[in-house]
């Protein structure tokens, strides 16, 4: 991926910078909001990463001339105001993801990814095969090698998101707005509960698990296959 | 036509219409019956200075005098609407002279006079007297002048009360549309509290008067307003930026401290560590979140029509695992569509932290039962430790910890602090029920509208 990253503090550039090199994607950076919007109608790039309160224009009016622009690109705010209210108005002015600092080195990765991947068009098909399972969205069914999964509604939302980001890392946070619209976690383990309830129904009567627990970061499914 | 009634200045001009009315009316029944009564004493003097004329007569010249006397009079063309009539009769009523039929019902014995009887539409007054043993006389004045003066006197009094009554009305309406929109800016001004400089540059009226006053307190008021809330919001966005973005490097440096590959135990302090950081990072969102919707209490901008029944069973429904693996049972009784106006995040919110709250104290074995009903009233009661008596105050201040708490509960203290805000910052309130006596304890916390 060709990431452009907004961000006046070199050393939130450098981390980030860490971060994405070791996933082999390409960050160029720039320290101020005149020479993002100028560079952002330029060259292509595959997500914007955007700081909020930057010297000269914040990150939500970048957001909102870029849009404004006709100017697509994925753009995913990383900003020290990370409160559901801030949120919220990040999202409303155009971004499509948002995230707060300090952040998990792994979350960071994986949300650059789903929105790659969702710009990209690889998803909003009618069946979504994965290894061994299948997503009928429309009909709201699952199968693992052609046997019926019988999963809650919610449960098949769950399914259904990873199979969305099927192979990738898919954090709890990811989880809670996706899934439950919650831009916040709760204190009582929901998440994890309710992913272990969909693990048991993914994996009962299977050899091969399903859902791989990544410490510190997230979930991801596999392809089940024998 | 409602907004019309509910304006005071609508009030105003409806009673100064009526007011006029009641005025116009009282007026008119005092002339009317002024010029009544003093047509009525007219015709009085007149009948009098005639009837003492015809008793001199009677005096001097004798009853055959009299007789030719009244036939005199009687023939004389009479001025319009007033003439005189006449009777002499003996003491059987007789008729010996003048144009009355037949003897009125008045006794002349005590000269007794009053309002008759003249032809057949007209009436007149009249007064008896007894002439001699075996001659009475009455003398009548017609009042036929009376009725066209009076219903005159009406409708001018209708004309000119219509005309009068218009011009209050129309004035009226005018000083109040005047004085309507004055106030109306004012309440618009409110009612829209971000965008208060337009009270500002309203023209002042000459006057100067006490709406120009509450105009300029009003605009003074909405702009320290609107400037208390962008200090505020300032504040808490430098605060938040300047804690967080040194966290964020700290948090750095632990996650590439960790990519060494320390051993398990170094390994897990610095885990500990980050942990840390996430927890100071939730306070102070938390504490921010708290002075956010204390600064928005009874400010309905911003709100709109939340599901309350879907988000309540949601949210029941995604805790209701993790209730079952801490061996509580978790009910939900939710009423359907139940709406509110409100923030969908904060409310979200609200009721997971209710939850939460409920899932930390009570312990296994125990019930949580969650209930929505219109209202809204939102009740979350368990059967657990309940709260002790020396908490209830406080329950609801930040960083209060109350003490029937089992020694595994960790947390912030803020969750309920938190959550009575966000019921404040929607016209609701947070409140811990009374436990029932005899019962079997437990908490009750219950959400409605604030009394």
């Amino acid at each position: 991926m060709r990431i452009l990253y907004v961000e006046d503090d070199p050393r939130s550039a450098a981390a980030v910078g860490d971060i994405l090199a070791q996933s082999g994607d390409v960050l160029v950076w720039e320290d101020n909001g005149s020479a993002a919007l100028l560079r952002a109608g330029l060259e292509n790039f595959d997500v914007i990463i955007l700081d909020r309160m930057l010297g000269d224009i914040d990150g939500l009016t970048i957001t909102r001339r870029l849009r404004e622009g006709g100017i697509g690109t994925p753009i995913l705010i990383l900003s020290a105001l990370g409160r559901s209210s801030d949120r919220a108005d990040g999202l409303d002015t155009g971004a499509d993801d948002y995230l707060a600092k300090p952040f998990e080195p792994a979350e960071l990765v994986a949300r650059l990814k789903a929105l790659h991947r969702r710009a990209t068009g690889r998803e909003h098909s009618a069946v979504i095969l994965y290894g061994a399972f299948e997503c009928h969205v429309k009909a709201r069914t699952a199968f693992r090698d052609n046997r019926h999964l019988a999963l809650s509604p919610k449960e098949f939302e769950l399914f259904r998101y990873f199979m969305e980001n099927a192979g990738e890392v898919v954090t709890r946070e990811m989880l809670l707005r996706q899934v439950w619209k919650m831009d916040f976690d709760p204190q009582t383990n929901v998440v994890d509960v309710n992913i272990g309830r969909l693990r048991r129904k993914l994996e009962d009567g299977f050899a091969r698990p399903a859902l791989e627990t990544i410490l510190g970061s997230g979930y991801r499914l596999l392809d089940g296959m024998p | 036509m409602n907004e019309a009634r509910r304006s005071i200045f609508s009030r105003l001009v409806a009673g100064a219409i009526l007011l006029s009315l009641v005025l116009l009316a009282g007026l008119w029944w005092l002339t009317h019956q002024t010029v009544s009564t003093s047509l009525q004493e007219a015709a009085q003097t007149e009948v009098d200075v005639d009837l003492a004329g015809l008793a001199d007569i009677y005096a001097t010249g004798g009853q055959a005098e009299l007789e030719a006397r009244i036939a005199d009079r009687v023939a004389l063309t009479p001025v319009e609407g007033s003439a005189s009539h006449y009777l002499l009769a003996d003491s059987r009523g007789t008729v010996i002279a003048g144009d009355l039929p037949r003897w009125p019902a008045l006794d002349p014995m005590v000269s007794e006079s009053g309002v008759i009887a003249i032809g057949k539409n007209s009436q007149g007054f009249a007064r008896a007297v007894q002439l001699g043993p075996d001659l009475k006389l009455v003398v009548a004045r017609s009042m036929a002048i009376r009725a066209p003066v009076l219903s005159s006197l009406t409708m001018a009094f209708a004309l000119g009360g219509a005309v009068f009554v218009a011009l209050v009305a129309l004035l009226g309406r005018l000083a109040a549309l005047g004085l309507q929109r004055r106030i109306e800016r004012i309440n618009l001004a409110f009612r829209e509290p971000q965008d208060g400089s337009g009270l500002v540059a309203t023209r002042r009226s000459s006057a100067g008067d006490e709406i120009d006053e509450l105009t300029a307190h009003s605009a003074a008021a909405l702009a320290r307003m609107n400037d208390l809330l962008a200090a505020y919001k300032d504040t808490s966005e430098q605060l938040a930026h300047e804690i967080r973005t040194p966290l964020s490097h700290l948090d750095n440096r632990l996650v590439k401290a960790l990519a060494e590959k320390p051993d398990a135990q170094i390994a897990e302090r610095l885990a500990e560590a980050r942990a840390e950081i996430r927890r100071i990072v939730q306070t102070l969102e938390s504490l921010l979140d708290i002075a956010a919707s204390k600064a928005h209490r009874g400010d309905r901008s911003g709100l709109a029509p939340v599901d309350l029944s879907a988000l309540v069973t949601g949210i029941c429904d995604l805790y209701s695992g993790s209730a079952e693996e801490s061996g509580l049972e978790l009910r939900w009784n939710v009423a359907p569509d139940v709406t509110i106006d409100g923030d969908e995040r904060q409310l979200r919110r609200l009721v997971t932290n209710m939850l939460d709250n409920a899932l930390k104290y009570v312990p296994s074995g125990g019930s949580i039962t969650v209930t929505l009903e219109p209202g809204p009233v939102f009740v979350v009661a368990d059967d657990g430790p309940g709260i002790d008596p020396r908490d209830r105050e406080r329950i609801f201040e930040r960083f209060y910890r109350g003490r029937n708490k089992g020694e595994e509960v960790s947390g912030s203290g803020l969750g309920l602090a938190l959550a009575h805000a966000i019921a404040e910052r929607h016209g609701l309130a947070l409140t811990l029920e009374e436990p029932a006596a005899g019962g079997l304890g437990g908490a009750v916390f219950r959400i409605a509208a604030a009394a």
